[in-house]
């Protein structure tokens, strides 16, 4: 089991207060931004900007490179890896 | 000369008590531990659950309270919405603090957009769907009795019916913070929302009457003022069948005469906007005990401040 994913999938949870949900009812590869995934809102993807500042110490400051990574659990982790291996 | 009385249909309030969704409360209801917790409804039957994810406690209590209200009343819509919270959105401020002390950047947006005192009503306008007069007061422990006193103007101007209510939060460091203040009580510091519909009119509904509103603020309240406000009433001390007042002030129980005294900080606990919890016992009681004509609520919560609400049985 990736950690990683799992602890992102427990952070998200937190930050967006996702009380209904459980890290077991995310996918690694559901859409967080689409009805049929998460149905996050544009207020969440600003949150999620905060939760990699505040757990992975990442600043993501181009619109695009977030648009990419908040895709789902699999593309933020691989967003991660990618800026603490640069 | 004395104002026109103005009516009370409906009432919710959500504490330490099971006062929710409970009428007759008042008959059953004792001391407040100081281990009680908030008696929270489940939400989700008044709020979309899409909404209720962001909400705080004192926003989930403010619009579950607010929409009870309106239903109880069986209004479509009330003209105005009027608030009073004397410390307003306490976890959310402190969440976002606590975020801007650890994080350089972007700060979380949902606890600053929500960390505002007038967040309530204006959640509560949404959650409604109403476009009405939209208010918040926030004067310490008098904030319940401000935003009585805005509704009532409304309603003297020709509003028909306003939907009037305070909310105050409890958060952990509250206890540090009293601690260090030195700040007494025999009541524990506790959470509570009640909201109200206050109308122009009886349309039959009506469970009390609002006869008249009283603050004073600043410079510590005589008991002059208290004689004066009954006086204007055209009341005697030994007219009040029940007077509920806040905590055991040095000068003793501000009206001796009156039938009956209650601390109503004892049932409820402490919070700046506990008048508005005491407002609902009132009425809660005027509603099963028919021998209760008159009832004082005088919030001396704080020294300095005094604020005095008349409300009386509606007459058949």
């Amino acid at each position: 089991m990736d950690s990683l994913k799992e602890d992102l999938k427990k952070q998200i949870i937190e930050q967006l207060n996702l009380e209904d949900l459980t890290v077991a009812d995310i996918a690694d590869d559901a859409l967080l931004f689409n009805d049929q995934g998460l149905g996050l809102d544009s207020i969440d993807a600003l949150e999620l900007i905060v939760l990699l500042e505040k757990y992975h110490g990442i600043q993501l400051t181009n619109p695009e490179e977030g648009k990419e990574a908040f895709k789902s659990v699999d593309t933020m982790a691989a967003y991660i890896r990618k800026r603490k291996a640069a | 000369m004395s104002k026109p009385a103005l009516y009370l249909s409906a009432a919710s309030t959500i504490s330490h008590q099971p006062t929710f969704g409970n009428p007759g409360f008042s008959a059953a209801l004792g001391p407040v531990e100081a281990s009680s917790a908030l008696i929270s409804p489940d939400y989700k039957a008044y709020i979309d659950a899409g909404l209720l994810r962001r909400m705080s406690k004192i926003l989930r209590m403010s619009v579950a309270c607010a929409k009870d209200c309106v239903g109880q009343a069986g209004i479509g819509q009330p003209d105005a919405i009027v608030v009073g919270t004397g410390l307003g959105c306490l976890q959310d401020t402190e969440k976002f603090l606590n975020t801007s002390l650890t994080v350089e950047g972007l700060l979380p947006p949902t606890s600053f957009i929500q960390s505002t005192h007038n967040t309530m009503a204006g959640q509560i306008s949404l959650s409604l769907g109403n476009h009405g007069y939209n208010m918040t007061h926030t004067q310490n422990t008098l904030s319940f009795e401000h935003a009585l006193l805005d509704a009532s103007m409304l309603l003297r101007e020709g509003d028909r019916h306003v939907l009037v209510g305070a909310a105050d939060e409890h958060i952990d460091i509250l206890d540090d913070i009293a601690g260090r203040l030195a700040f007494k009580s025999d009541a524990p510091l506790t959470s509570g929302a009640s909201f109200f519909m206050l109308s122009a009119e009886n349309q039959g509904n009506a469970k009390a009457s609002l006869a008249d509103v009283y603050t004073s603020g600043g410079a510590g309240y005589g008991q002059e003022e208290i004689d004066a406000f009954l006086d204007r009433n055209g009341l005697q001390p030994g007219d009040i069948d029940l007077l509920l007042y806040a905590g055991t002030p040095a000068a003793g129980v501000p009206v001796q005469d009156a039938k009956r005294s209650l601390d109503y900080l004892s049932l409820i606990g402490v919070y700046p906007t506990a008048s508005a919890f005491a407002l609902h016992y009132a009425m809660d009681l005027l509603g099963a005990n028919s021998e209760v004509r008159n009832v004082l609520i005088c919030n001396t919560l704080r020294k300095s401040n005094l604020g005095l609400t008349l409300l009386k049985a509606v007459e058949a």
